[in-house]
């Protein structure tokens, strides 16, 4: 029993770091820019496919992950804030947020064309640590491992750095920040790189595990979105704590429960977080003005 | 000698409504110029157009001899005018030596730097220097969003100097201070305008702190200046009395 705790633990706490990826990215979007992308869990599906692209043509991993690194900072970085973020956010943070739930769709319908429908293997690691009642998979400890990392890194970044520094002040009040001489502009264009950047490693990551295809974003997405809910949607640090809490919850869920609790999870977090503490876990209450 | 800030004939309509209508006025080196007027007289307005938030209708404004109207508040910031604002501005959840820090690391080093420079873009100790003038050293690592209202009002008037400023505009900066921290407030910026050499414009409701603080004030009334000389003088002229009080 206990080995089977633990290896639940740790492959709850594997996934939970890919939402707390995938999840930081979108509170990144929605700090900097009032952006909640919709599409976000179909942006993790969009590098895999280049990732299995480029190997189908008999090409190294690692070729694929730098070729899935420039599709997604030029098409989910670069052209989804120039073409479709900066033109409707002109519109509000809604009618933004409906447009991205239609550009899901879009991607789901173009991958379903061109890839058809069916779920593609991706390498993944092999084997784990045996240590008699408890056997612990590289495949999920390497997960936890580099996801951690990554997390760490970015706040580093923004932490200790002059330009993390000023996108996250272009993020707490722009006005300011644009008087103070702060390029406002190319700090929300940098958090939709170091989104794109989010997603590809998610993918990286996160394709072993579920396989690749089509519609795989609609759980993820809902799941990175409840994980932002849960740790707070203004905060990177909820969005870990979010990540952590729901891989963990669903995992468990889905090994001591039926098999369709791992969806039903994420969905009964969200509800009970907006009705009984709606800023998260982390998160400050915020005031809008109107 | 070349003024530091110049209005030439400014004017600043919304629709049929003058809100400055014809202002000119000179500020000379070091000089702390106050700008008062009751509600509604079009100091807000006029301040917005020197620091490029609004583009004037028509009239130029110069910042040392050059033609500024309508530049960005960025690229005039760049050239050395800072402002302190009405309402708190500062950034909540970073700290008050972070925010100071940020307020003139836009100022220091190329490109390259900002990537990989050092983090603090060296300012750490210019941060210090000022969190001890302004005395808020022992508040420098709280997140500026958890102190009280004074202290972020001193945070924002430290944050204006960080850059070096030759031109700092401060916008009604004795509102909602209390009484007790006004004296030191004032201080300070006058230790600021002394040791620094910045030049001031001040917009300021409070009488006795313009009065005390300025070495020269103008009344705009109606979007005009009415009144232009030493701060008793203003005080006691007719129109400035009959503008305050009405007809």
């Amino acid at each position: 029993m206990v080995g089977l705790l633990a290896q639940v633990l740790v492959s709850g706490l594997a996934i939970g770091a890919i939402y707390a990826l995938i999840a930081t990215g979108f509170s990144l979007l929605w700090q900097g820019s009032q952006t909640v992308n919709f599409a976000q869990g179909d942006f993790v599906v969009v590098p895999a496919f280049v990732m299995l692209g480029v190997r189908g043509l008999g090409l190294p991993l690692w070729v694929g992950v730098l070729a899935a690194l420039v599709v997604s900072a030029l098409v989910l970085g670069l052209l989804f804030k120039r073409v479709l973020v900066d033109p409707m956010l002109k519109h509000g943070s809604l009618q933004l947020a409906i447009a991205t739930m239609a550009l899901s769709i879009v991607i789901q319908n173009g991958l379903l064309d061109v890839a058809g429908g069916e779920a593609f293997p991706f390498p993944g690691i092999n084997g784990g640590i045996d240590w008699g009642q408890i056997f612990l998979d590289w495949q999920s400890l390497i997960v936890l491992a580099v996801a951690v990392a990554a997390v760490t890194a970015l706040n580093l970044f923004l932490g200790r750095t002059r330009t993390g520094r000023a996108i996250q002040a272009s993020a707490q009040n722009p006005q300011v920040a644009v008087l103070l001489g702060i390029d406002v502009a190319r700090m929300i264009l940098i958090t939709f790189l170091i989104n794109a950047a989010l997603v590809t490693l998610a993918a990286l990551l996160i394709s072993p595990i579920y396989l690749v295809k089509f519609n795989n974003g609609i759980g993820i997405g809902l799941s990175a979105f409840s994980a932002a809910i849960v740790g707070g949607f203004n905060q990177v640090r909820g969005a870990v704590v979010g990540g952590l809490v729901l891989g963990v919850t669903e995992t468990f869920a889905a090994t001591f429960g039926p098999d369709q609790w791992r969806d039903a999870v994420p969905m009964l977090l969200l509800i009970l977080f907006v009705l009984f503490r709606p800023e998260g876990i982390l998160g400050r209450r915020e005031e809008r003005r109107v | 000698m070349t003024p530091v800030l110049e209005a030439r004939d400014l004017h600043r309509h919304f629709g049929g409504v003058r809100a400055v209508n014809g202002v000119s006025f000179q500020v000379g080196e070091g000089e702390i110029l106050g700008v008062i007027g009751p509600n509604g007289s079009g100091k807000s307005t006029l301040f917005n157009c020197l620091l490029g938030q609004l583009v004037p209708s028509a009239g130029t404004v110069l910042l040392d001899g050059q033609d500024v109207t309508g530049m960005a508040p960025a690229v005039l910031n760049r050239r050395g005018v800072s402002r302190t604002f009405q309402l708190l501005q500062v950034f909540p959840q970073l700290s008050a030596r972070e925010n100071l820090i940020l307020a003139g690391q836009e100022h220091v080093g190329s490109r390259l730097a900002r990537l990989f420079g050092r983090p603090d873009a060296g300012l750490t100790a210019a941060a210090n220097r000022m969190l001890e003038l302004f005395q808020l050293t022992h508040i420098a690592d709280l997140a500026a969003g958890g102190l009280s209202y004074g202290q972020q009002k001193l945070l924002d008037a430290a944050m204006a100097f960080m850059a070096g400023p030759r031109l700092v505009l401060l916008d009604e900066p004795a509102g909602g201070v209390n009484l007790t921290l006004l004296g030191s407030f004032r201080e300070r910026l006058r230790a600021m305008n002394t040791e620094a050499g910045a030049t001031f414009v001040v917009i300021e409701h409070n009488m006795d702190f313009v009065m005390s603080l300025c070495t020269r004030v103008i009344c705009i009334a109606e979007g005009k200046v009415i009144a232009d000389g030493a701060p008793e003088a203003v005080r006691n002229n007719a129109d400035v009395i009959e503008a305050y009080l009405g007809h």
